[in-house]
């Protein structure tokens, strides 16, 4: 579903390379996680996906479309939470779900038995009648969330998504991954909490310094180290 | 006293995005942006040259009569006027709007030390809004009445304190305003009704005064004597309305005695009891009009309805939904309702204002000259919509707006071709207001017909498609988008300038032909013309748009 192929990307004219000849290919029904310290190229390989930062070399396929060569017919199959949730602020919630559901080409009933079931799931019914400036960050990242599940994507890729939900709403979150990879999507996601990954993930992927360093099943992984016991001493090797 | 200059040296930093710049040039930006902004700058010079000429002219008018010195208070009213209407808003959201104060509030800091700092950084500014006037006076005075030494020194030291009263007025004003104003859920409603109840309040009464004024003065029955034997009395007349563009003008032209030195410490020392007193009185009253004022009220209690989601959901194409969003926006944020949206409603009103009022006498002429053919009532009509075309910065901070919520734009699978409708739609909105705006006004000053009227709207409206799309294609090119103050998008924003320099080559072109064929084809014949290069324009625009959107929504970063 997802096909990275020798992409990499640099800033200041090659001195920074943020990611370095990464290939992946992740498949209809995985869930993949993406793991990484701090400035390790994580979002800007997410950023290369999504169509915000065009990779230097390269090659990103969705379903069987070049997300570079035909951007609209990719980008109708992807759904994209950033980390931050930064949205137009003085925008009314139901508003801001409209904008998005018109973007996507949602039709009238589709879009309205999807947001009842969303809003009602993450909690923030009562809210989608005031702007956006007045909601919480938390708020924010949920009335995200639920925008960007309206289309019912094909390719969901979150950007550190837990940071910031509260435990009720990361559960949730949690339960409609695994739902969507039993109907056979695909979720691509970047994390810190090695928890999730270890108890969430198909496939992991660990990035430092903009490499691949490993990536596999949470078994393969272990067979890969030498403290065999948690994902996190697994982390800590590697990215030492 | 560290902590103030901390806070100076941090807000200039970011204000001026001093680091930011320093950053771009490492790497290296395009060279046609340099290219464009000069073309830009260029553009204006010769309109700056024109007014500089003029000015020439008007020095020796005054000194004909013996009243040179009225030069000089032309200058200073000018420039205080102008820091003082331009100082309401950037007072406005320097100290109340910027999201700095999310951080400099909780610090162990004085209200008075984070007024002194902005105020700092808005002097700077100011300096950019006020040099442009108040230099051609000066020089102009200085050459060619062969002034000494002593005139420059004076000058130096009054265009440095020059913005300080003006703005110290506008600071006091909005922290009143701004104080007991901040009641309620609907605060931003109330502010923005006042607000434009204060410009036209402010407008009707300036020009009464003038009108007034120039009456009282040609009416003395020794005017005329006391004219020859006072050099200064035209000033001291007219300058009583700002005693301190007075003060300026007379210490200038009475450099070389005692009466200049008393004028001279007499602006610069109420310019710093000026700024003391705000900085006293910013102790007592910023706090009350900021706490509370950055929160948004959600509705809360028995007054929430419970949202019917069946109601509000609703399809819409995806161009209109794209432009519903757009003006949803530009009128709930404050700074872009004032500017886009206030502008194309105020300058109409303006134009009218100033006719009921009976204050500027050209007026009448015009009057004449414009009763005497619809015709040409419906050409100034359309170069004047138009005109509001590019002057409501909407086309050109289109993307630039978008700021840190672009990414939402580039993620999502948009037609270019619905972005481009979608945007120039948003921007044809506003535009109605201002040929309703300018439709009413007109009707106060002469009779208007219905063609002319179809003509206005039809053929202003289809003309303000280029000028959007000219502003957008500067903005796709280079979009500001690293903004934490609204404020920054839109008067900050280099690319209105551009916008309006090269939106000015356009339409002067344009001005041009039509007055070389006005007396040689007959009118009709050049409302064609007009609707033929309108949509040629539109078309070739569109799709230049088209191809700069797709390569920037790629390369943008």
């Amino acid at each position: 579903m997802l096909k990275i192929e020798n992409i990499s990307k640099s800033y200041s004219k090659g001195a920074i390379k943020a990611v370095d000849n990464i290939s992946l290919d992740i498949k209809p029904g995985e869930i993949f996680g993406f793991l990484g310290p701090n400035g390790a190229g994580k979002t800007t390989t997410i950023k290369m996906i999504v169509g915000l930062l065009k990779p230097d070399s390269g090659k990103i396929t969705v379903g069987t479309v070049d997300a570079w060569e035909n951007p609209l017919e990719a980008k109708s199959m992807i759904s994209y939470v950033p980390d931050n949730p930064e949205i137009y602020d003085r925008l009314k919630g139901i508003e801001y779900l409209n904008f998005i559901a018109d973007m996507y080409g949602i039709p009238k009933d589709k879009r309205e038995e999807k947001m009842n079931y969303f809003i009602e799931l993450f909690n923030i019914k009562d809210a989608i009648g005031d702007i956006i400036a007045s909601y919480s960050h938390g708020m924010k990242q949920k009335l995200v969330l639920t925008s960007a599940l309206l289309n019912n994507p094909k390719l969901f890729i979150l950007d550190e998504p837990l940071v910031g939900l509260d435990p009720k709403s990361a559960f949730n979150l949690k339960e409609i991954m695994r739902n969507m990879c039993n109907e056979g999507k695909t979720v691509f996601f970047s994390t810190h909490v090695l928890e999730v990954a270890e108890k969430l993930c198909d496939r992991i992927a660990i990035i430092n310094k903009g490499k691949i360093i490993a990536m596999g099943t949470m078994e393969e992984l272990r067979a890969h180290a030498e403290e065999r016991e948690s994902l996190e001493n697994i982390f800590l090797e590697l990215t030492e | 006293m560290n902590k103030i200059i901390s806070l100076i040296k941090t807000d200039f930093n970011t204000t001026f995005g001093l680091s930011a710049i320093a950053y771009s040039f490492k790497a290296k930006k395009n060279r046609w942006q340099i290219i464009l902004f000069s073309l830009a700058m260029l553009s204006i010079l010769p309109s700056y040259i024109l007014i500089i000429k003029s000015l020439n002219g008007m020095y020796d008018i005054y000194s004909q009569i013996g009243q040179k010195s009225m030069f000089l208070l032309s200058g200073f009213l000018g420039s205080q006027i102008m820091i003082f209407v331009f100082g309401l808003l950037y007072v406005m959201s320097k100290y109340y709007f910027s999201n700095d104060l999310t951080h400099l509030v909780p610090l162990p800091i004085k209200p008075s030390h984070i007024i002194g700092a902005k105020f700092g950084t808005l002097m700077l500014s100011e300096y950019l809004t006020s040099l442009p006037i108040i230099l051609p006076f000066i020089i102009i005075y200085g050459v060619k009445g062969g002034e000494g030494p002593i005139y420059w020194l004076y000058s130096i030291l009054l265009v440095a304190f020059l913005p300080v009263i003006p703005l110290v007025l506008a600071s006091i004003v909005i922290m009143i305003f701004m104080k007991y104003t901040n009641i309620g859920a609907r605060k931003d409603l109330i502010r923005i009704i006042s607000a434009v109840l204060f410009i036209v309040v402010m407008v009707y009464v300036q020009l009464k005064i003038q009108t007034i004024a120039q009456k009282a003065l040609m009416e003395g029955d020794n005017f005329l004597i006391n004219l020859i034997t006072d050099s200064n009395l035209l000033v001291k007349k007219l300058g009583i309305g700002f005693p301190p563009s007075m003060w300026g003008a007379l210490s200038l032209s009475n450099n070389s005695n005692v009466i200049g030195i008393i004028n001279l410490t007499s602006f610069i020392g109420v310019a710093i009891i000026s700024f003391l007193i705000m900085i006293f009185l910013s102790e007592k009253l910023f706090f009350d009009g900021l706490i509370g004022n950055i929160e948004v009220s959600a509705s809360k209690g028995k007054n929430r309805k419970k949202l019917s989601l069946s109601d509000s959901v609703r399809q819409t194409k995806p161009y209109l939904a794209l432009a519903k969003k757009e003006v949803t926006m530009l009128f709930k944020t404050p700074i872009y309702l004032m500017n886009a949206v206030g502008g194309v409603i105020i300058l109409p009103l303006i134009f009218a204002m100033s006719n009921i009022s009976g204050g500027d006498q050209s007026m009448d002429q015009l009057i004449k000259l414009l009763g005497i053919n619809q015709g040409i009532i419906a050409l100034v009509g359309i170069g004047f919509i138009v005109a509001l075309g590019m002057l409501n910065s909407i086309g050109s901070t289109t993307f630039s707006r978008e700021g840190k919520c672009f990414w939402i734009q580039r993620t999502l699978p948009i037609k270019v071709e619905d972005q481009i409708i979608g945007r120039v739609l948003s921007s044809l909105a506003v535009q109605v207001l201002g040929v309703i705006a300018l439709l009413v006004s007109l009707t106060f000053i002469v009779k208007l017909e219905i063609t002319t009227m179809m003509l206005i709207t039809l053929l202003g409206l289809l003309g303000s498609i280029p000028m959007t799309q000219l502003g957008m294609i500067i903005d796709i090119l280079r979009p500001l988008l690293d903004w934490d103050n609204p404020q920054k998008a839109m008067k900050q924003n280099l690319n209105v300038l551009i916008g309006m320099g090269i939106g000015t080559i356009y339409a002067g072109a344009l001005v041009l032909l039509v007055m070389k064929i006005l007396d040689k084809v007959d009118i009709n014949l050049i409302y064609g013309i007009l609707t033929l290069v309108f949509v040629i324009s539109s078309i070739v625009l569109f799709s230049v748009l088209k191809k700069l959107i797709i390569k920037q929504f790629e390369v943008l970063e």
